[in-house]
């Protein structure tokens, strides 16, 4: 076994079996861990868009709200089962990026802003909407994830189970992404489009496609979550947490890695949720800010990367 | 054969191509010369695609290229360089090439790569960092090898070998001279050099002030009264 694989399968052993094993019984640290993976998740998603589309987004709390409404209506409303469901949350996100398209003339902060925007404009849909979406009340008794063939994956060890297996064929997707051509040529566009577009490669599309990939990632985290919380109003739905959580992650992370806003994820939350909320119950989010500033100031590719540099090892599995 | 009718190009009130009508043979090095300002790079600019002509039209190969994005003009045989070499930086040499060649081209042909690398001398550098670890020669050499990867058949030279120091610039000249051999590839050079452009060129168009002012063999232009008064001045004459 190649070193590669041996710490490949190491990290699985420790995800799917050492974890359950060791924390499955505390269900305070499981839902902490469920919670941080799926803010990992969605950092993933929201790196991948910045370090191969070239976007800065703040406005992934779109994403997530529109795939946990489309989710759970279409298990409430028509009986899906909810793993399909879920999927299906993920394409409804994918559709609503469709109407961000335009978007992708502008460049930089101007991107950024008009993407908050499209936001507000779906949050503000699933309030009036009431019909369907049940207005500012929202939605509750959603259904939980199912039990299948004897595996119940609406328990906490069920929960934290499909949100790894989530993000780690995310990562693998996002892989195979940035190692194709399409990934050579999106890197290659972020400092020199006009270069890109001179030999061949048809920008907008490949922003476009990188746009669809990043929702419909972010709207499927967004239906687990809807199912692993079994509520949704749109103030949690669309709030602006899933939009900057995921940024502070990303960039504490490593957000030039693949795995690095996972890792960032985790590390944050945790440390914010177990350390600096037991030292200041209220306003403990003030420590992450300096947390992020200094990670900046002297570690600006992230903590991943720091950890790579500073061991040596792995360099390859994580970056 | 690309084909310019009436080409004009205006920013606001500013005119830098004036209805221009210009052919450019497909299987000739053909020398695109002007003062600063004379509208060449605009008008290389509306050829492949990143200015759009205010009025007229551009055909390549017998298709209105105006109705073509950007990125298909490379498919259809038109590259070009720019005048500040503009590698695929976070790429490496031979990155640059490969997607060049995946996307211009629709096919990955590695052996193809290496000899274009061989070719433009950066075979020994294809692992380098092309935004960072390159010189101002080399950076000139990737351009032409990004464009050769793209199976051109016009290629858009844009001052190439301007900042070249004269060695340099001899041996970046011999070898646009054999990549048009050896490549088959049809040339329009942007160039200020007189001896360059005399050397490499059979004809010679001269801009000034985007109006087409002179249009021949590089003897018949360069003693032109009108030229020498343009562009050339009085040494040339």
């Amino acid at each position: 076994m190649t070193p590669r694989n041996f710490l490949v399968v190491s990290a699985l052993a420790l995800l799917y079996i050492a974890v359950p094993m060791l924390l499955g019984s505390n269900l305070y640290i499981m839902s902490l861990l469920v919670a941080s993976i799926a803010i990992g998740g969605v950092a993933l998603a929201w790196a991948l868009l910045g370090n191969l589309g070239g976007m800065v987004s703040f406005g992934h709390a779109a994403f997530f709200g529109v795939g946990s409404y489309v989710s759970a209506l279409l298990v409430m409303k028509l009986g899906l089962p909810v793993f399909a469901a879920m999927l299906l949350g993920g394409a409804g996100a994918a559709v609503a990026s469709l109407a961000m398209l335009p978007t992708l003339r502008l460049k930089g902060p101007y991107f950024a802003l008009a993407i908050l925007a499209y936001a507000q404009i779906f949050r503000i849909l699933a309030t009036e909407w009431q019909s369907v979406t049940g207005g500012a009340g929202g939605l509750s008794n959603i259904p939980r994830l199912p039990q299948i063939a004897g595996m119940d994956f609406g328990s906490k060890i069920g929960n934290y189970i499909v949100i790894v297996t989530i993000v780690l064929i995310f990562a693998l997707i996002y892989q195979r992404i940035r190692a194709s051509h399409y990934g050579t040529a999106l890197r290659a566009m972020h400092d020199s489009e006009d270069a890109t577009r001179i030999v061949g490669v048809n920008s907008t599309l490949l922003k476009a496609m990188m746009l669809l990939v990043s929702a419909f990632m972010t709207g499927v985290i967004g239906a687990f979550n809807a199912h692993y919380i079994n509520f949704l109003e749109p103030d949690y739905g669309f709030s602006g947490l899933w939009s900057t959580l995921p940024i502070v992650a990303a960039i504490f992370g490593g957000y030039r890695t693949i795995l690095g806003p996972v890792f960032g994820a985790v590390v944050v939350y945790l440390v914010d949720q177990l350390v600096f909320k037991s030292f200041i119950p209220s306003g403990h989010q003030i420590m992450l800010g300096a947390l992020l500033a200094g990670m900046v100031l002297f570690s600006p590719s992230g903590l991943l990367p720091w950890v790579v540099r500073k061991f040596g090892r792995g360099r390859n599995a994580l970056a | 054969m690309l084909w310019l009718e009436n080409v004009s190009v205006r920013f606001g009130g500013v005119t830098a191509v004036n209805s221009l009508t210009l052919s450019i043979a497909a299987d000739e090095v053909t020398g695109l010369v002007g003062p600063n300002g004379a509208g060449k790079t605009t008008l290389f600019n509306a050829i492949s695609g990143l200015v759009r002509p205010s009025s007229g039209s551009i055909v390549f190969n017998a298709v209105d290229v105006l109705k073509v994005p950007v990125y298909r003009r490379a498919r259809m045989g038109l590259g070009r360089t720019f005048q500040v070499p503009q590698p695929l930086n976070r790429l490496t040499v031979k990155e640059n090439l490969l997607v060049a060649q995946r996307f211009g081209t629709g096919v990955v042909n590695d052996a193809r790569i290496d000899e274009i690398l061989d070719f433009v001398g950066l075979a020994d550098k294809a692992a380098r960092d092309a935004g960072s670890e390159l010189s101002l020669s080399e950076l000139k050499a990737l351009e032409v090898g990004k464009a050769l990867a793209t199976s051109p058949r016009l290629l858009l030279l844009d001052e190439v070998l301007a900042g070249l120091e004269t060695a340099g610039k001899r041996r970046f000249m011999q070898m646009l001279k054999d990549m048009h051999v050896k490549f088959g590839v049809g040339i329009l050079i942007i160039e200020h050099d007189i001896e360059t452009i005399s050397n490499l060129c059979k004809r010679v168009v001269v801009l000034n002030f985007g109006e087409l002012i002179a249009d021949g063999s590089p003897d018949d232009v360069f003693r032109d009264p009108e030229v020498i008064k343009s562009y050339t001045g009085a040494t040339h004459a």
